[in-house]
Protein backbone atom coordinates (compact mmCIF):
# COMPACT_ATOMS: atom_id res chain seq x y z
CA UNK A 1 0.00 0.00 0.00
CA UNK A 2 1.21 3.47 -0.80
CA UNK A 3 2.14 5.91 1.91
CA UNK A 4 -0.62 8.30 2.76
CA UNK A 5 1.43 11.46 2.36
CA UNK A 6 1.48 10.94 -1.36
CA UNK A 7 -2.23 11.57 -1.62
CA UNK A 8 -2.28 14.44 0.81
CA UNK A 9 0.41 16.80 -0.42
CA UNK A 10 -2.10 19.32 -1.67
CA UNK A 11 -1.55 18.27 -5.27
CA UNK A 12 -4.24 16.51 -7.23
CA UNK A 13 -5.58 13.20 -6.03
CA UNK A 14 -3.57 10.34 -7.46
CA UNK A 15 -6.10 7.60 -8.08
CA UNK A 16 -4.98 4.11 -7.10
CA UNK A 17 -3.67 2.11 -10.03
CA UNK A 18 -1.99 -1.16 -10.86
CA UNK A 19 1.20 0.30 -9.39
CA UNK A 20 -0.39 -0.10 -5.95
CA UNK A 21 -0.30 -3.85 -6.43
CA UNK A 22 3.44 -3.98 -7.06
CA UNK A 23 4.63 -3.81 -3.52
CA UNK A 24 8.33 -3.27 -2.88
CA UNK A 25 10.41 -6.13 -1.44
CA UNK A 26 10.58 -6.06 2.34
CA UNK A 27 14.21 -7.20 2.58
CA UNK A 28 16.56 -5.33 0.26
CA UNK A 29 16.06 -6.13 -3.39
CA UNK A 30 15.04 -9.73 -3.00
CA UNK A 31 11.86 -10.04 -5.08
CA UNK A 32 10.85 -13.14 -3.12
CA UNK A 33 10.27 -11.12 0.02
CA UNK A 34 7.25 -9.11 -1.06
CA UNK A 35 4.07 -8.89 0.98
CA UNK A 36 2.01 -11.33 -1.15
CA UNK A 37 4.66 -14.03 -0.67
CA UNK A 38 4.61 -13.59 3.10
CA UNK A 39 0.81 -13.56 3.09
CA UNK A 40 0.70 -16.83 1.18
CA UNK A 41 3.16 -18.41 3.62
CA UNK A 42 1.15 -17.04 6.53
CA UNK A 43 -2.04 -18.47 5.07
CA UNK A 44 -0.46 -21.93 4.80
CA UNK A 45 0.71 -21.73 8.41
CA UNK A 46 -2.66 -20.47 9.63
CA UNK A 47 -4.68 -23.09 7.77
CA UNK A 48 -2.37 -25.88 8.94
CA UNK A 49 -2.34 -24.75 12.56
CA UNK A 50 -6.08 -24.24 12.61
CA UNK A 51 -7.00 -27.62 11.24
CA UNK A 52 -4.36 -29.51 13.19
CA UNK A 53 -5.58 -27.85 16.37
CA UNK A 54 -9.18 -28.53 15.42
CA UNK A 55 -8.62 -32.22 14.74
CA UNK A 56 -5.96 -33.10 17.32
CA UNK A 57 -8.18 -33.75 20.28
CA UNK A 58 -11.13 -35.00 18.32
CA UNK A 59 -13.95 -35.90 20.65
CA UNK A 60 -17.41 -37.30 20.19
CA UNK A 61 -18.81 -34.11 21.63
CA UNK A 62 -16.77 -31.51 19.77
CA UNK A 63 -15.56 -28.29 21.31
CA UNK A 64 -16.02 -25.04 19.40
CA UNK A 65 -12.74 -25.30 17.50
CA UNK A 66 -13.34 -28.85 16.41
CA UNK A 67 -16.88 -27.98 15.42
CA UNK A 68 -15.70 -25.08 13.24
CA UNK A 69 -13.04 -27.20 11.57
CA UNK A 70 -15.41 -30.08 10.97
CA UNK A 71 -18.09 -27.79 9.55
CA UNK A 72 -15.72 -26.47 6.90
CA UNK A 73 -14.45 -29.96 6.14
CA UNK A 74 -17.96 -31.35 5.93
CA UNK A 75 -19.00 -28.53 3.64
CA UNK A 76 -16.20 -29.22 1.17
CA UNK A 77 -16.53 -33.00 1.40
CA UNK A 78 -20.31 -33.25 1.18
CA UNK A 79 -21.54 -30.20 -0.70
CA UNK A 80 -18.63 -29.87 -3.11
CA UNK A 81 -16.90 -33.20 -3.52
CA UNK A 82 -19.60 -35.81 -2.92
CA UNK A 83 -22.54 -34.06 -4.53
CA UNK A 84 -20.58 -33.07 -7.60
CA UNK A 85 -18.17 -35.91 -8.26
CA UNK A 86 -20.23 -38.88 -7.07
CA UNK A 87 -19.03 -42.18 -5.64
CA UNK A 88 -15.32 -41.73 -6.36
CA UNK A 89 -15.20 -38.39 -4.55
CA UNK A 90 -13.04 -39.38 -1.57
CA UNK A 91 -9.84 -39.40 -3.64
CA UNK A 92 -10.26 -35.73 -4.47
CA UNK A 93 -11.33 -34.37 -1.12
CA UNK A 94 -7.77 -33.58 0.06
CA UNK A 95 -7.06 -31.47 -3.02
CA UNK A 96 -10.44 -29.73 -3.01
CA UNK A 97 -10.24 -29.04 0.69
CA UNK A 98 -6.72 -27.61 0.44
CA UNK A 99 -7.74 -25.52 -2.52
CA UNK A 100 -10.83 -24.13 -0.81
CA UNK A 101 -9.20 -23.25 2.49
CA UNK A 102 -6.08 -21.85 0.84
CA UNK A 103 -7.97 -19.57 -1.54
CA UNK A 104 -10.50 -18.56 1.11
CA UNK A 105 -7.81 -17.59 3.61
CA UNK A 106 -5.82 -15.64 1.07
CA UNK A 107 -8.91 -13.86 -0.18
CA UNK A 108 -10.00 -12.96 3.32
CA UNK A 109 -6.58 -11.42 3.94
CA UNK A 110 -7.85 -8.70 1.61
CA UNK A 111 -10.04 -7.30 4.36
CA UNK A 112 -8.19 -8.36 7.50
CA UNK A 113 -6.86 -5.18 9.14
CA UNK A 114 -3.08 -4.71 8.77
CA UNK A 115 -2.76 -7.56 6.27
CA UNK A 116 -5.27 -6.09 3.82
CA UNK A 117 -3.95 -7.53 0.62
CA UNK A 118 -5.39 -10.42 -1.39
CA UNK A 119 -2.45 -12.35 -2.83
CA UNK A 120 -4.74 -13.66 -5.55
CA UNK A 121 -4.83 -10.16 -7.04
CA UNK A 122 -1.43 -11.10 -8.48
CA UNK A 123 -2.35 -13.20 -11.46
CA UNK A 124 0.51 -15.67 -11.05
CA UNK A 125 -1.03 -17.23 -7.93
CA UNK A 126 -4.34 -18.09 -9.63
CA UNK A 127 -2.36 -19.29 -12.67
CA UNK A 128 -0.50 -21.81 -10.56
CA UNK A 129 -3.71 -23.03 -8.92
CA UNK A 130 -5.40 -23.32 -12.31
CA UNK A 131 -2.43 -25.31 -13.65
CA UNK A 132 -2.83 -27.76 -10.75
CA UNK A 133 -6.52 -28.19 -11.55
CA UNK A 134 -5.77 -28.45 -15.28
CA UNK A 135 -3.18 -31.19 -14.80
CA UNK A 136 -5.36 -33.07 -12.32
CA UNK A 137 -8.55 -33.20 -14.35
CA UNK A 138 -6.74 -34.18 -17.54
CA UNK A 139 -4.67 -36.79 -15.71
CA UNK A 140 -7.80 -38.24 -14.14
CA UNK A 141 -9.48 -38.48 -17.53
CA UNK A 142 -6.44 -39.98 -19.28
CA UNK A 143 -6.04 -42.56 -16.54
CA UNK A 144 -9.68 -43.51 -16.68
CA UNK A 145 -10.19 -43.54 -20.45
CA UNK A 146 -6.74 -43.66 -22.00
CA UNK A 147 -5.15 -40.81 -23.90
CA UNK A 148 -6.48 -41.47 -27.40
CA UNK A 149 -10.10 -42.27 -26.47
CA UNK A 150 -10.12 -39.18 -24.26
CA UNK A 151 -8.87 -36.90 -27.02
CA UNK A 152 -11.30 -38.50 -29.43
CA UNK A 153 -14.15 -37.89 -26.99
CA UNK A 154 -13.19 -34.25 -26.71
CA UNK A 155 -12.61 -33.65 -30.39
CA UNK A 156 -15.30 -35.65 -32.10
CA UNK A 157 -18.87 -35.35 -30.97
CA UNK A 158 -20.79 -38.39 -32.23
CA UNK A 159 -23.69 -37.95 -34.63
CA UNK A 160 -22.40 -35.01 -36.61
CA UNK A 161 -21.69 -34.93 -40.35
CA UNK A 162 -17.93 -35.01 -40.90
CA UNK A 163 -17.41 -31.52 -42.42
CA UNK A 164 -18.92 -29.93 -39.32
CA UNK A 165 -15.94 -31.14 -37.29
CA UNK A 166 -13.87 -28.42 -38.93
CA UNK A 167 -16.12 -25.97 -37.13
CA UNK A 168 -16.59 -27.80 -33.83
CA UNK A 169 -13.26 -29.45 -33.07
CA UNK A 170 -11.34 -26.20 -32.57
CA UNK A 171 -14.03 -25.03 -30.15
CA UNK A 172 -13.89 -28.26 -28.16
CA UNK A 173 -10.10 -28.21 -27.99
CA UNK A 174 -10.05 -24.55 -26.98
CA UNK A 175 -12.65 -25.19 -24.28
CA UNK A 176 -10.77 -28.03 -22.66
CA UNK A 177 -7.20 -26.81 -23.03
CA UNK A 178 -7.36 -23.00 -23.01
CA UNK A 179 -10.66 -21.55 -21.88
CA UNK A 180 -11.12 -23.73 -18.81
CA UNK A 181 -7.81 -22.97 -17.05
CA UNK A 182 -7.82 -19.39 -18.29
CA UNK A 183 -11.30 -18.51 -17.08
CA UNK A 184 -10.68 -20.34 -13.83
CA UNK A 185 -7.61 -18.26 -13.01
CA UNK A 186 -8.75 -14.96 -14.49
CA UNK A 187 -12.09 -15.07 -12.69
CA UNK A 188 -10.37 -15.34 -9.33
CA UNK A 189 -7.67 -12.83 -10.22
CA UNK A 190 -10.03 -10.21 -11.65
CA UNK A 191 -12.42 -10.40 -8.72
CA UNK A 192 -9.67 -9.97 -6.15
CA UNK A 193 -7.92 -7.27 -8.17
CA UNK A 194 -11.05 -5.23 -8.79
CA UNK A 195 -12.22 -5.61 -5.21
CA UNK A 196 -8.94 -4.39 -3.77
CA UNK A 197 -8.82 -1.49 -6.20
CA UNK A 198 -12.36 -0.52 -5.28
CA UNK A 199 -11.53 -0.45 -1.59
CA UNK A 200 -8.40 1.62 -2.33
CA UNK A 201 -10.41 4.16 -4.29
CA UNK A 202 -12.92 4.78 -1.53
CA UNK A 203 -10.61 4.66 1.43
CA UNK A 204 -7.72 6.62 -0.08
CA UNK A 205 -10.27 8.97 -1.61
CA UNK A 206 -11.87 9.51 1.79
CA UNK A 207 -8.45 10.17 3.26
CA UNK A 208 -7.68 12.68 0.55
CA UNK A 209 -10.99 14.48 1.04
CA UNK A 210 -10.32 14.69 4.76
CA UNK A 211 -7.20 16.70 4.04
CA UNK A 212 -9.01 19.07 1.69
CA UNK A 213 -11.00 22.23 2.46
CA UNK A 214 -13.91 22.16 4.92
CA UNK A 215 -16.53 21.34 2.26
CA UNK A 216 -14.57 18.30 1.20
CA UNK A 217 -14.04 17.26 4.83
CA UNK A 218 -17.81 17.00 5.16
CA UNK A 219 -18.04 14.61 2.22
CA UNK A 220 -15.21 12.43 3.40
CA UNK A 221 -17.27 10.35 5.92
CA UNK A 222 -19.50 9.22 3.08
CA UNK A 223 -16.49 7.93 1.17
CA UNK A 224 -15.33 6.06 4.27
CA UNK A 225 -18.83 4.72 4.91
CA UNK A 226 -18.97 3.47 1.35
CA UNK A 227 -15.56 1.91 1.82
CA UNK A 228 -16.82 0.04 4.88
CA UNK A 229 -19.94 -1.07 3.03
CA UNK A 230 -17.79 -2.33 0.19
CA UNK A 231 -15.65 -4.21 2.67
CA UNK A 232 -18.68 -6.30 3.61
CA UNK A 233 -19.45 -6.75 -0.06
CA UNK A 234 -15.87 -7.86 -0.61
CA UNK A 235 -16.24 -10.42 2.17
CA UNK A 236 -19.07 -11.95 0.19
CA UNK A 237 -17.13 -11.90 -3.08
CA UNK A 238 -14.07 -13.43 -1.43
CA UNK A 239 -16.05 -16.37 -0.05
CA UNK A 240 -17.90 -16.80 -3.31
CA UNK A 241 -14.77 -16.88 -5.44
CA UNK A 242 -13.10 -19.47 -3.22
CA UNK A 243 -16.27 -21.54 -3.53
CA UNK A 244 -16.55 -21.17 -7.29
CA UNK A 245 -12.93 -22.10 -7.91
CA UNK A 246 -13.35 -25.26 -5.87
CA UNK A 247 -16.74 -26.04 -7.39
CA UNK A 248 -15.41 -25.74 -10.93
CA UNK A 249 -12.43 -27.92 -10.10
CA UNK A 250 -14.85 -30.54 -8.79
CA UNK A 251 -17.03 -30.18 -11.88
CA UNK A 252 -14.07 -30.63 -14.22
CA UNK A 253 -13.00 -33.72 -12.31
CA UNK A 254 -16.59 -35.00 -12.47
CA UNK A 255 -16.56 -34.41 -16.21
CA UNK A 256 -13.29 -36.27 -16.53
CA UNK A 257 -14.71 -39.27 -14.68
CA UNK A 258 -18.05 -39.35 -16.49
CA UNK A 259 -18.16 -41.82 -19.36
CA UNK A 260 -21.04 -40.79 -21.52
CA UNK A 261 -21.35 -39.45 -25.04
CA UNK B 1 -33.68 -28.00 -6.76
CA UNK B 2 -30.52 -30.00 -6.53
CA UNK B 3 -31.93 -31.85 -3.52
CA UNK B 4 -35.05 -32.81 -5.46
CA UNK B 5 -33.03 -34.07 -8.37
CA UNK B 6 -30.91 -36.09 -6.00
CA UNK B 7 -33.87 -37.76 -4.34
CA UNK B 8 -35.36 -38.71 -7.72
CA UNK B 9 -32.30 -40.51 -9.01
CA UNK B 10 -29.08 -41.57 -7.33
CA UNK B 11 -27.06 -39.53 -9.81
CA UNK B 12 -24.93 -36.66 -8.51
CA UNK B 13 -25.63 -33.05 -9.39
CA UNK B 14 -22.31 -32.74 -11.23
CA UNK B 15 -24.05 -33.24 -14.54
CA UNK B 16 -26.69 -30.58 -14.09
CA UNK B 17 -24.50 -27.87 -12.72
CA UNK B 18 -21.61 -28.86 -14.92
CA UNK B 19 -23.83 -28.31 -17.93
CA UNK B 20 -24.39 -24.67 -16.98
CA UNK B 21 -20.69 -23.93 -16.71
CA UNK B 22 -19.83 -25.97 -19.79
CA UNK B 23 -22.32 -24.00 -21.84
CA UNK B 24 -20.68 -20.75 -20.77
CA UNK B 25 -17.29 -22.19 -21.65
CA UNK B 26 -18.42 -23.35 -25.08
CA UNK B 27 -20.01 -20.04 -25.98
CA UNK B 28 -16.91 -18.18 -24.87
CA UNK B 29 -14.44 -20.40 -26.66
CA UNK B 30 -16.54 -20.46 -29.82
CA UNK B 31 -16.37 -16.69 -30.02
CA UNK B 32 -12.70 -16.61 -29.05
CA UNK B 33 -11.46 -19.26 -31.46
CA UNK B 34 -13.40 -18.33 -34.59
CA UNK B 35 -13.32 -14.64 -33.79
CA UNK B 36 -9.58 -14.99 -33.33
CA UNK B 37 -9.19 -16.82 -36.62
CA UNK B 38 -11.25 -14.13 -38.36
CA UNK B 39 -9.19 -11.40 -36.75
CA UNK B 40 -5.95 -13.10 -37.77
CA UNK B 41 -7.14 -13.50 -41.35
CA UNK B 42 -8.17 -9.84 -41.39
CA UNK B 43 -4.66 -8.89 -40.37
CA UNK B 44 -3.10 -11.22 -42.86
CA UNK B 45 -5.29 -10.36 -45.83
CA UNK B 46 -5.85 -6.70 -44.99
CA UNK B 47 -9.64 -7.06 -44.95
CA UNK B 48 -12.08 -5.85 -42.32
CA UNK B 49 -15.09 -8.14 -42.39
CA UNK B 50 -13.62 -11.53 -41.46
CA UNK B 51 -13.60 -10.77 -37.73
CA UNK B 52 -17.37 -10.33 -37.83
CA UNK B 53 -17.78 -13.45 -39.96
CA UNK B 54 -15.62 -15.39 -37.52
CA UNK B 55 -17.54 -14.16 -34.49
CA UNK B 56 -20.89 -15.06 -36.03
CA UNK B 57 -19.60 -18.43 -37.18
CA UNK B 58 -18.08 -19.13 -33.77
CA UNK B 59 -21.21 -18.05 -31.93
CA UNK B 60 -23.39 -20.19 -34.17
CA UNK B 61 -21.09 -23.19 -34.01
CA UNK B 62 -20.82 -23.05 -30.23
CA UNK B 63 -24.61 -22.89 -29.87
CA UNK B 64 -24.89 -25.89 -32.19
CA UNK B 65 -22.33 -27.65 -30.03
CA UNK B 66 -24.27 -26.82 -26.88
CA UNK B 67 -27.41 -28.20 -28.49
CA UNK B 68 -25.58 -31.37 -29.56
CA UNK B 69 -24.15 -31.96 -26.12
CA UNK B 70 -27.04 -30.93 -23.89
CA UNK B 71 -30.12 -30.32 -26.02
CA UNK B 72 -30.85 -33.62 -27.76
CA UNK B 73 -32.03 -36.39 -25.49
Amino acid sequence: MRSLQMTGTGGGFVPPSTADFNLPPIFGHNVYTTKPIFLVILSVVLVSVFFIAASRKAAIVPNKLQFAGESIYAFVRNDLARDVIGHEFMRFVPYLFTLFTFILTNNLFGIVPLLQFPAMSHVSFPYVLAIFTFVIFHAVAIRKKGLMPYLKEIMFMPGVPKPVYILLTPIELATFFVVRPLTLSLRLFANMFAGHLLLLVFILGGDHLLKGVIGLKLISPFAFAFGIGLTFFEFMVQCLQAYIFTLLTALYIAGALADEH
Amino acid sequence: MAADAKSDKPEHRGNEEGALWSIMGYLLSGLLIWGGIGWGLDHWLGTHFLLLVGLLLGGGASMYLVWLRFGRE
